[in-house]
């Protein structure tokens, strides 16, 4: 093994990455499949002259999450799905205050308490939804270990662009799987720094834009004295509810999304130019694709692979040119349908499109996807 | 100073079957409570339902203190409400007035001490020498208006007897006449509360409280005392209100809560300054502005002091 | 004319630390939570305290409106979550001032475990919690203060619930600062707070204030004047003791500082538990 390459569980791969990213602040509350992350920002950032607190439940972690990045840390928090819903309440917090933050849900099977140690992929539309209001949200979704270390660098590049929380959701075995990596230091334009203010305190607003959507912060102590505010704000970040400022506002915020697309994207594909039958599937669940894909090819079907990695937002453009040559498009998932919804609404007309659904607590195998490609294209 | 035979308080009916009230106020230090709780303790070895409730004002020496006691066979409310006390029993001149407006018209009988007692708040940061602007009305003009009332030197008759500090138990000796317990409950209560080395000094203070309302006479007014030699730039200190209007609500916590009284609302229930020559610059309108729309400056005429001059250090830090 | 100032009352004027753009404020004619303002920015001034370095942290409610009008770096958050918010924003920045402000609904109902928690960790916060025993801003629902047999919207027949004793609380978390005074006291509030910020670890103060309009109104409790003296009948300084007026009213609602202790201060703490994991 050469130097920078480990055998690393996913989960300590999530933890490697934030600290490489710069993140030096951790706040959570354990819960199973995630735990693991936590142990490892405690031993990890002392190191690093970071802070690691677990507070007394997911609301507080997420709140101080916030606290911490407003305050100018790089910051992050890791739960699992039970948790996640309690968290939902600040990162609509973050959302509106645009706080840059990182977010880890490992998912586990639900509702509820449902099954800790099982995995699944309930949570895909949680993760875009979970939160009250309309709002703009990224969620990236891993599939290797090797995967959650530069995603989660990713992660907190694009939090710091776009000043926004980023979800990094994968499931409970990809959380424990145990794969090597290269725990690199990531090339210096993999990193991004907060964009801080720097005109005269009579000329900042602290939240006018630019072209791009994103206004420069104020970091406390700065000068600027700014006022942050969960309440509908106008540019100088006091309350308003004036229509136009809440329109302004509202369009700025969710505008985000389709400014940096070319940022937030990310998807692969395999052998998806030709295919007949487009299956497409995000974390864990595309690795059984894969191997699918493999295996309908040599035998005969045409089948290929969509994997967005950046989940939400969806990939749309992308995945409308690769299904336009598609007959009918398959997607697996470990739930009772949720990715599938989205997918219907963006298959082009006339392409059959069905899902896969499991939800057992067991991965869906390659196996029950090369049958389902073939019924469907056979 | 008596204006007319006493009316027994429960208009003439035993208190027994009504509830009386009596409201005591006065400022920190004075007995207050002492009182409050004698009548409390008679009235409950008489067998009657009481009901006391009091509030320390300024927390300190010298704040306003007041205290609700109710008495009679069933009471519910602790509370006095305005215009239905029996009894208003001022240990302080300036509380007194303050007061009045809780007293039953016609009916209720104000019994005070003429002493006044300039609460801290009002002196606080006036110059040294500068005449006190505290609670000018003068018992003659307050007697004149009311059904009945005494104005008493009960501080002078306490200090005749060997201690100030009775004069609560001499006001006692006032209210003593105005309720239906015999001489030998109250001397008794008495007796059992206040401090073994003062039983002497209380039982005839209480007795001359009751002598006085026998043969009541208007008492000289005290005369002020000599102002010691002011402080000549202390003296020219003139203390200017600034209000801002667009601020103020109207919420009238200045101008009850002002110590001159030269606060009021106008016809837009916005305050303000009905006297400036009164404020002391006491600050207390100022500080207790929900909406921050009072603030007070203290000034000197240029030609006193030039601007940024240690005027007076000592002076005002000595009345800090 | 030359304005004189010697005393820290002549030389504070409030003006200097609020955003007066935001004012008239929109707090209800007579509201208490406007004298607990100028207390705690007394106690800034005479702390000496640049506006740059102060945070001040606000959660929702009335109380919660409070952090908005204070020219300083001011964070207004989710209801209940001030002291969860303002432990990551110290962590982060234990050069900053952090400060508080909470209602009787946010920091002692939806926002009690937060309450709970800091207390117990002793990281360098001041926090404020303003009691006034209602739901102001929804409109005057029942709360863990509301007293006995006081009614609210939600309490058409008074209220049944026993009363949280939020200094009791603070202080059997293990907070290392607990003091209770009212609104009426400003100075002394304003000595308290500045004791309270001084402290060094967490210091949790209570501020007994007025809801005028909404509480003072529906109980008959007289107009704000009224309510500023009255609402304070049951309270006295603890110094005080319980003599006075035993047997007639105990001394349910003491005022003062009830706990004051040196404690480690949690950041310092941490810092040098982890001192060995930073040097390798
Ligand atoms: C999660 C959530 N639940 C409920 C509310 C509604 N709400 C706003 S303020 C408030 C109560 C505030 O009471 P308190 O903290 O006592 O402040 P006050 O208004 O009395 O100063 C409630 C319940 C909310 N904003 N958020
Ligand atoms: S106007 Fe204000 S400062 Fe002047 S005496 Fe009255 S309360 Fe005091
Ligand atoms: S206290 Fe303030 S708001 Fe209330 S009446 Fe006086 S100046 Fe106006
Ligand atoms: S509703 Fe009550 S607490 Fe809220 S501003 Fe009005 S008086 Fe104050
Ligand atoms: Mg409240």
């Amino acid at each position: 093994m050469t130097d920078g390459l480990r055998n690393l569980q996913g989960n300590a791969a999530c933890a490697l990455g934030a600290i490489a990213a710069g993140c030096r602040f951790y706040a959570g509350y354990p819960i199973t499949p995630s735990s693991e992350i936590a142990e490892w920002m405690a031993a990890e950032l002392p190191r690093v002259e970071g802070v690691f607190i677990q507070m007394e439940d997911e609301i507080a972690s997420m709140a101080a999450v916030v606290g911490a990045s407003l305050g100018g840390m790089k910051a992050m928090t890791a739960t699992s799905g039970p948790g996640f819903s309690l968290k939902q309440e600040n990162l609509g917090y973050a959302i509106m205050v645009e706080a840059p933050c990182v977010v880890v849900d490992v998912m586990r099977g639900g509702p509820s308490t449902g099954m800790p140690t099982r995995p699944s992929q309930g949570d895909l539309m949680q993760a875009r939804w979970g939160t009250h209001g309309d709002h703009p949200i990224v969620v990236l979704a891993p599939h290797t270990v090797a995967e959650i270390y530069t995603e989660t660098i990713r992660a907190f590049a694009l939090a710091e662009r776009l000043r926004l929380p980023v979800v990094l959701l994968y499931d409970e075995t990809l959380g424990h799987l145990v794969e090597t990596v290269a725990t690199e230091p990531p090339p210096p334009e993999a990193v991004v720094e907060r964009r801080w203010a720097e005109v005269p305190r009579e000329a900042y607003r602290p939240y006018a834009a630019g072209e791009d959507l994103i206004p420069a912060m104020a970091r406390p102590g700065d000068g600027y004295r700014a006022h942050t505010t969960g309440l509908t704000h106008d540019e100088r970040g006091f309350p308003t509810q004036e229509p136009a400022q809440v329109a302004a506002l509202l369009d700025r915020l969710l505008g985000k999304l389709d400014r940096h697309r070319p940022l937030i994207e990310r998807v692969e594909t395999v052998e998806a130019a030709d295919a007949d039958v487009l299956i497409v599937a995000v974390g864990i669940t595309a690795r059984a694709a894969r191997a699918a894909v493999r295996e309908l090819r040599r035998t005969g079907v045409k089948a290929g692979l969509f994997r967005p990695v950046t989940l939400w937002p969806f990939p749309e453009g992308r995945f409308r040119r690769q299904a336009e040559s598609a007959r009918a498009i398959l997607v697996p998932e470990m739930n009772a349908g949720q990715l599938v919804l989205e997918i219907e609404r963006l298959a082009p007309d006339g392409v059959r499109v069905r899902g896969l659904p499991r939800y057992d607590g067991e991965p869906v195998a390659p196996d029950a996807i090369v049958a389902a490609a073939r019924e469907l294209v056979g | 100073m008596r204006i007319q035979e006493p009316n027994r308080a429960g208009s003439g009916s035993s208190p027994t079957e009504t509830v009386v009230s009596v409201l005591m106020v006065g400022v920190g230090g004075q007995g207050i409570l002492m009182v409050s709780k004698v009548l409390a303790t008679l009235c409950q070895a008489a067998g009657l339902e009481v009901k006391q409730s009091e509030v320390h004002g300024m927390a300190k020496r010298g704040g306003a203190v007041f205290s609700h006691v109710r008495f009679g066979a069933k009471v519910h409310s602790p509370l006095i409400p305005e215009g239905e006390a029996d009894v208003l029993l001022a240990l302080e001149w300036a509380e007194g007035l303050r007061w009045l407006h809780y007293l039953r018209p016609e009916k209720g009988v104000f019994i005070s001490d003429v002493r006044r007692i300039v609460p801290p708040f009002a002196c606080r940061d006036r110059g040294r020498g500068v005449a006190p602007r505290y609670a000018r009305s003068t018992p003659a003009e307050i007697i004149g208006r009311l059904g009945t009332g005494y104005a008493l030197d009960a501080t002078g008759i306490a200090r005749d007897l060997g201690n100030e500090r009775a004069a609560n138990t001499v006001l006692l000796g006032v209210l003593s006449t105005a309720l239906d317990f015999p001489e030998e409950a109250w001397l008794e209560v008495i007796t059992r509360l206040v401090p073994p080395k003062t039983v002497d000094v209380n039982r005839a203070a209480f007795l001359a409280g009751r002598a006085w309302v026998e043969n009541a006479v208007l008492p000289e007014p005290a005369p002020e005392p000599a102002p010691p030699a002011a402080d000549p730039l202390l003296g020219r200190i003139v203390n200017r209100l600034e209000i801002t209007r667009e601020w103020c609500k109207g919420c009238d916590i200045c101008v009850k809560f002002c110590p001159e009284r030269c606060l009021a609302l106008d016809a837009e229930q916005i305050v303000v300054p009905t006297d400036p020559e009164a404020c002391t610059g006491c600050r207390l309108c100022e500080w207790l502005c929900p909406d921050f729309a009072i603030r007070l400056h203290k000034e000197l005429p240029a030609e006193a002091a030039p601007a940024g001059a240690d005027v007076g250090a000592d002076a005002v830090g000595a009345a800090r | 004319m030359n304005e004189i100032a010697l005393t820290s009352a002549d030389r504070f004027d409030i003006r200097e630390y609020l955003r007066l753009e935001m004012f008239p404020h929109f707090l209800c004619p007579g509201c208490g939570h406007g004298l607990a303002l100028r207390a705690l920015l007394w106690a800034v001034h005479e702390l000496g305290i640049d506006k740059d370095r102060l945070a001040v942290v606000s959660g929702i409610g009335c109380a919660g409106r409070l952090s908005a009008y204070v020219d300083a770096n001011t964070f207004h958050v989710t209801h209940g979550r001030p002291l969860a918010f303002a432990t990551g924003l110290k962590l982060a920045r234990p050069d900053l001032t952090v400060i508080v402000i909470t209602g009787d609904g946010d920091g002692l109902a939806i926002g009690g475990n937060h309450l709970i928690h800091a207390c117990r960790r002793n990281l360098d916060l001041t926090c404020l919690l303003l009691n006034n025993e209602v739901y102001g801003m929804t409109g005057g629902q029942v709360s863990p203060t509301t007293s006995a047999e006081r009614y609210t919207t939600t309490t058409p027949a008074g209220n049944r619930e026993p009363t949280f004793d939020a200094c009791k609380l603070a202080e059997g978390a293990g907070a290392s600062f607990v003091g209770r005074e009212a609104t009426l006291q400003v100075p002394t509030l304003k000595n308290l707070l500045r004791e309270a910020i001084a402290h060094k670890g967490f210091s949790f103060v209570e501020v007994i204030s007025d809801c005028t309009e909404i509480f003072g109104r529906k109980n008959a409790l007289g107009n704000s004047p009224e309510m500023v003296l009255r609402q304070k009948a049951g309270m006295r300084p603890d110094s005080w003791g319980n003599r006075v007026d035993r047997p007639f009213r105990p001394n349910p609602f003491p005022t003062g500082v009830f706990v004051r202790k040196e404690l480690p201060e949690y950041r310092e703490l941490y810092d040098a538990m982890t001192a060995a994991a930073r040097r390798d």
